[in-house]
């Protein structure tokens, strides 16, 4: 992969990932979740202009790579529209218009659930990492955020060692909202 | 094709919480579709993702209307506000999944790093075929819940009667049928040895099945 195309993986990587936090945003009404969701679109912007002068940089280059480059820049003018529809997402809760139960409730009724649990000092989340875990594989859920304290952990990386106490924020399908609840309290053992 | 006089009625019967709810399933739905489109270079995909566009244009026209209907305090008309802009960011990401599958007329050898970079993503796509072997052969998709038990979300199925794509719970898997399914790497892994009858699937005797 050479820089362009790296710059590219993140920028679509992050456009997914600021969707599931920007409706996280929305359902809880949280103006954290939703900051960070404004944050990452300030990093799409600086990374979207980097590609853009790399692309015109060879295009100065290698006149003859160019069309190639121009797949490239629409591709990258499609995931910052995705990007900036997630930011006006969570620009709703920003803006305090996000309050309201149809809103909660249709987030809800979603194919794609979002669940907040509390690990309990029982879990075998507790003291265990993502890695070691694999959440998502053997239970649908993917960790999209972690409440520790007053801080939250966007994100978190595999590394991450889950503590009782906090509080997982997971994306999954329905089915697997209650296993999942059942793993964080205690109540079920084996992934 | 955007006339608001062609609102279709049938929308418009929905509540508020109905399309929103359905307009938030298709602007998640629409995005794995159109990199699946282009990662497998297929114009029916694409088409499928167009689809959706178009039905998510009429959903955002339906939700004007109610919520033009619904506004009767300053109260009401701030929440439904911000409603509106959620509707509208859906239908944003859906012409975003629109773009994407428009890159299908520029010919494959001129984009090769899209499967490239599909492959390098967080959320992988892959196409895995039921083998004879596999207990998974035979189950709705709904009772082996396999989104639920490897994380892979089944965006497309290749079946006897073709194509269908963000296929229902209660469509059943045979034997030959191609899964296209987005996930991590670890998951992928996971189904396909389930696919392949490598491994058994799991079936929880004590899960019910759910009345969807």
């Amino acid at each position: 992969m050479n820089r362009i195309e790296s710059m590219l993986l993140e920028l679509k990587d992050t456009s997914e990932f600021m969707i599931d936090l920007a409706y996280s945003s929305l359902l809880y009404n949280n103006t954290e979740i939703a900051e960070e969701v404004e944050f990452l679109e300030m990093r799409m912007d600086e990374l979207s202009a980097k590609i853009q002068d790399a692309i015109i940089d060879i295009g100065k280059e290698q006149p003859e790579e160019i069309a190639k480059f121009t797949v490239i820049l629409r591709m990258q003018m499609a995931i910052e529209d995705i990007a900036n529809a997630a930011a006006s997402i969570a620009d709703i809760v920003l803006r305090g218009l996000g309050d309201h139960p149809v809103i909660q409730m249709s987030i809800q009724e979603s194919d794609v659930t979002i669940e907040k649990v509390e690990v309990a000092e029982n879990s075998i989340l507790n003291n265990n990492t993502l890695g070691n875990l694999r959440l998502g594989s053997h239970c649908g859920m993917y960790v999209i955020a972690i409440k520790r304290g007053d801080h939250f952990i966007f994100g978190p990386a595999k590394d991450e060692v889950i503590k009782a106490g906090d509080i997982l924020i997971a994306k999954g399908p329905e089915d697997a909202a209650d296993f999942f609840i059942d793993i964080a309290d205690g109540t079920e053992k084996e992934l | 094709m955007s006339d608001d006089d062609h609102v279709d009625l049938d929308r418009i019967d929905m509540t508020v919480q109905e399309i929103l709810t359905e307009m938030k399933d298709i602007s998640e739905v629409i995005v794995d579709l159109a990199y699946a489109a282009l990662m497998y270079n297929s114009k029916e995909m694409g088409a499928k993702v167009n689809d959706l566009e178009d039905e998510m244009e009429e959903l955002k026209y339906a939700m004007r209307v109610k919520a033009l209907m619904a506004a009767r305090t300053r109260e009401d008309a701030k929440h439904l506000s911000g409603i509106l802009q959620i509707a509208s960011a859906a239908d944003r990401i859906s012409h975003a999944a629109g773009e994407l599958v428009d890159l299908l007329e520029i010919s494959p050898e001129k984009r090769p790093f899209i499967t490239n970079l599909i492959n390098e993503s967080d959320e992988k796509i892959r196409m895995i075929r039921i083998s004879s072997k596999s207990d998974m052969a035979g189950n709705t998709i709904g009772k082996l819940g396999v989104e639920a038990n490897t994380g892979m979300k089944i965006i497309a199925l290749k079946n006897r009667y073709g194509w269908t794509y963000d296929p229902d719970d209660d469509v059943k898997l045979r034997v030959g049928d191609d899964m296209i399914v987005r996930g991590t790497e670890d998951g992928g892994h996971r189904l396909s040895e389930f696919a392949s009858g490598k491994l058994p699937w799991e079936f929880d005797e004590t899960e019910e099945s759910s009345d969807e």
